[in-house]
C-alpha cells in the first residue's frame, strides 16, 4: 500500500500538449477514479503512473519517492488492461504466476499466492485453462488475479469493464469494489462511465481537456459541482441547464422566476447558467407552468420531458403520474437544490 | 433445393475444369522423373508411359555411389543438409531478432534498415553473384561452406525480416505492456512472450529459408568447387557436363533430392496454424 502524488504533470506528444499541469494526491488505501470524456487525458495520466508513457514535465511520487525515471517493473504497481492482455500461450495459473516467475520466486510461494488469488476471484476451477477457453468476465477476473498475485503497492485499472456487457459490468463493478475493501490496496481506476465512478470511488477526479475540473467524493461532486462541466458530466440523466439573469433575488429565465440557491455569489443583474437536476424538479399544484412533451414510465420512476419557455427540461419523479403529453404541469424548485454558474468560464457562483 | 445443388455441382465442375489441368501440369514432370528413375539405361528415353522392365537398380547405384558422377553422393547430400539447416537457423535468428527490435522495441531507424534490406530485392540475385563472389574472396571464404551459408542468409534475411515484422505487428501491444508491468525486461519479453506467440511465423520463415538454401544452385556453383564441398544441387548439374548423361541416374538422384523438402513441408505444416493469440485481448 502506498500514497501517490502527481505534481504539476505535463504530457506532450511532439508539440501537442495533452495534459496541462495536473497535481493531486491519492492517499494510502484510497480508491480514486479518474473520469472524463474520451481524449481528456485520464488514460495517459494512468499510463504515466504505470511507467508506460514518458513524463514530459512534473513529478510522480509513489510513497514519497519520485518514480519519473523508474522502469514500470521497479515501481511495484500492477495494472489491469481494458483488453485484459492475457498471455494466450499460458494457462490461467501461468498467467497469474508470471510476475512471480520473473522475480524468481520459488514454486511453493508462487503456487500458494496463485491459489490464494484464485480463491478470492473464484478462479479455482479454471486454473488449467487457456485464456481462449474463458468468457469475457472470467478473462477480466484472471487479469485482476494477475495483479493481485503481485501484492503491489498500487493497483491501476484502465477501463477494465468497458468490454463487458451491461449485466456483467454491474457484477464486476461490485467485485472490484469488494476486492478493494478486502485488500485495501491504493487503487487508481480510469473510466469514462460516470456511474462506474460514482458507485466505486472514494474520491473522483473529473478530467477534461487535459486538466482536472474537480476532485471530490461522489456525493460532493453530485451535490456541489464546482463548474458547469462537472455539473453536466456527473449525474444521469444530465442536469438541466439554461441561461438566465439574476433579478430581484431570483433568476429570471424561460419566462419564469427560479429561486437562487442560498449563499450564492451571483449578484443582481448578472447573466448566469441556471442548473437543476431532473430529480430535484418536483410537480405540484402551483409553480412554474410547463407543457408535457413525453412521458416515460420506467416502473419505479417516471421520466417526463417538459417544455418551459421553449426550452426542454427533464423531470424524474419517483412513482407514477397521470400526466399526458400536452398537459400542463407545475414545476416546483427547492432553492438549496439549484446551481448557478458563471456564463464566462462556467464556475459555480 | 435441386437448384442450389445444381449450382453447387456446376461450381464444383468449374473448379475441377481448372484444377485437373493444373494438377496434371504439375505432376507430369514429376511422373517423367519417376519414369526415368525406374527405367533401365537403354529404355529410359523410349517414350513409353510405363517402362517394360521397371527396376530399382538406379537407386542402388546412387546409394552405393557406384558411378563416376556419384562418387560423393552421401557427402554432397550431407553438405546440402548441413548448409540448408545452417541457413535456416541463422536466418531465423537474424530475422527474429531484427523483427523484434523493429516491431516491438521500436528501435530508432529500424524501419529504414528493413526497407534498405528489402531494396536489395530490386537487383536480381544473379547480378549480385559476382560481387558476392568478390566479397567472399576478400574475406578468404571461397571454397568454404561458410561462404554459401552467409550468402544465402543474406539473400533470405530481408524477406524473412519483413514477414516476421508484419506478423509481430499483429501481436497485441498490450501484451508487451502487461509483461513490462509484470517485470519482464526486453530479453524475457522476447523469450517468454514473443517467441512462443511467433511460432507459426517462425516455422514458415525457417522452412522458407531452409528450402531456399536447399534448392540453391547458382551461388553454390560459384562459391564452392571441390567435389567434397559442393551441394547435391551442383552435383546434379555436373551430370549434364557430358554428352551421354546418365539420365536415369540423374532422375533417380533428383527424386531423392526432392524428398527432404517434401518431408519438411509435411512435418511443419501442422505448426503453420494461425490463431495462436486467441484469447489474449478482446478484439
Amino acid at each position: 500500500m502506498a500514497s501517490v502524488s502527481f505534481k504539476n504533470i505535463q504530457k506532450a506528444y511532439g508539440k501537442v500538449e495533452v495534459i496541462h499541469g495536473i497535481g493531486f494526491d491519492i492517499h494510502d488505501g484510497e480508491f480514486v477514479v479518474l473520469v472524463g470524456p474520451s481524449g481528456c487525458g485520464k488514460s495517459t495520466l494512468l499510463r504515466m503512473l504505470a511507467g508506460l508513457e514518458d513524463i514530459t514535465g512534473g513529478e510522480i511520487l509513489i510513497d514519497g519517492k519520485v518514480v519519473n525515471e523508474l522502469e514500470s517493473k521497479d515501481r511495484d504497481i500492477a495494472m489491469v488492461f481494458q483488453s485484459y492482455a492475457l498471455y494466450p500461450h499460458m494457462t490461467v495459473r501461468e498467467n497469474m504466476g508470471f510476475s512471480l516467475r520473473l522475480r524468481k520466486a520459488d514454486k511453493a510461494t508462487t503456487d500458494q499466492r496463485v491459489a490464494q488469488a484464485a480463491k478470492i476471484l473464484n478462479l479455482d476451477a479454471l486454473l488449467d485453462r487457456y485464456p481462449r477457453e474463458l468468457s469475457g468476465g472470467q478473462r477480466q477476473r484472471v487479469a485482476m488475479g494477475r495483479a493481485i498475485v503481485r501484492d503491489p503497492k498500487v493497483f491501476l485499472f484502465d477501463e477494465p469493464l468497458s468490454n463487458l456487457d451491461a449485466k456483467l459490468r454491474v457484477a464486476m463493478r461490485a467485485e472490484i469494489k469488494a476486492l478493494h475493501q478486502r485488500l485495501k490496496t491504493t487503487t487508481v481506476y480510469v473510466t469514462h462511465d460516470q456511474i462506474e465512478a460514482m458507485t466505486m470511488a472514494d474520491r473522483i477526479v473529473v478530467m477534461h481537456d487535459g486538466i482536472v475540473e474537480q476532485i471530490g467524493t461522489p456525493l460532493e461532486l453530485f451535490d456541489r459541482p464546482g463548474n458547469l462541466f462537472v455539473a453536466q458530466f456527473i449525474g444521469s440523466p444530465a442536469m438541466n441547464v439554461f441561461n438566465g439573469r439574476v433579478q430581484g433575488g431570483s433568476v429570471q429565465a424561460l419566462g419564469a422566476r427560479w429561486p437562487l440557491p442560498p449563499g450564492s455569489a451571483a449578484v443582481e443583474g448578472r447573466d448566469v447558467h441556471y442548473g437543476i437536476r431532473p430529480t430535484d424538479l418536483g410537480l405540484g399544484a402551483d409553480g412554474i407552468a410547463a407543457k408535457v412533451v413525453v412521458v416515460e414510465p420506467t416502473g419505479a420512476e417516471t421520466e417526463l420531458l417538459v417544455e418551459v419557455g421553449g426550452q426542454q427540461l427533464v423531470v424524474v419523479m419517483h412513482g407514477r403520474t397521470d400526466a399526458r403529453p400536452d398537459d400542463t404541469v407545475h414545476l416546483q424548485v427547492q432553492a438549496e437544490k439549484a446551481h448557478v454558474f458563471d456564463t464566462q468560464g462556467g464556475q459555480r457562483l | 433445393m435441386s437448384g442450389i445443388s445444381l449450382r453447387k455441382i456446376s461450381r464444383e465442375a468449374q473448379l475441377l475444369l481448372v484444377g485437373i489441368p493444373v494438377l496434371l501440369w504439375t505432376l507430369v514432370p514429376i511422373y517423367h522423373m519417376f519414369l526415368f528413375a525406374i527405367s533401365e539405361r537403354d529404355t529410359a528415353t523410349s517414350g513409353r508411359l510405363w517402362p517394360k522392365n521397371p527396376t530399382l537398380q538406379n537407386f542402388d547405384i546412387v546409394f552405393q555411389q557406384k558411378h563416376f558422377y556419384l562418387n560423393h553422393f552421401w557427402q554432397q547430400m550431407a553438405n546440402s543438409l548441413l548448409i540448408a539447416v545452417a541457413v535456416g537457423a541463422i536466418t531465423l535468428f537474424v530475422a527474429t531478432c531484427a523483427a523484434f527490435a523493429i516491431s516491438r522495441l521500436k528501435v530508432r531507424g529500424g524501419r529504414t534498415v528493413m526497407n534498405l534490406a528489402l531494396f536489395t530485392y530490386f537487383i536480381p540475385a544473379a547480378f549480385l553473384a559476382v560481387p558476392m563472389y568478390k566479397t567472399m574472396g576478400v574475406y578468404g571464404l571461397l571454397n568454404n561452406q561458410w561462404s554459401l551459408i552467409l550468402a544465402m542468409v543474406t539473400i533470405a534475411s530481408p524477406y524473412c525480416i519483413w514477414v516476421l515484422k508484419q506478423a509481430s505487428d499483429k501481436l497485441p501491444w498490450e501484451l508487451d505492456e502487461a509483461a513490462r508491468m509484470d517485470g519482464a525486461g526486453p530479453l524475457q519479453l522476447f523469450r517468454l512472450v514473443y517467441l512462443p506467440l511467433m511460432v507459426p511465423s517462425l516455422v514458415a520463415v525457417g522452412t522458407y529459408s531452409l528450402l531456399l538454401a536447399w534448392n540453391e544452385y547458382l551461388y553454390a556453383f560459384l562459391l564452392l568447387s571441390r567435389d567434397t564441398d559442393v551441394t547435391l544441387a551442383v552435383a546434379l548439374g555436373s551430370f549434364l557436363s557430358a554428352d551421354d548423361s546418365p539420365w536415369e541416374l540423374l532422375m533417380a538422384t533428383g527424386l531423392i533430392y526432392a524428398l527432404p523438402p517434401a518431408a519438411i513441408y509435411y512435418a511443419f505444416k501442422r505448426y503453420m496454424v494461425s490463431g495462436l493469440t486467441a484469447g489474449a485481448v478482446k478484439s
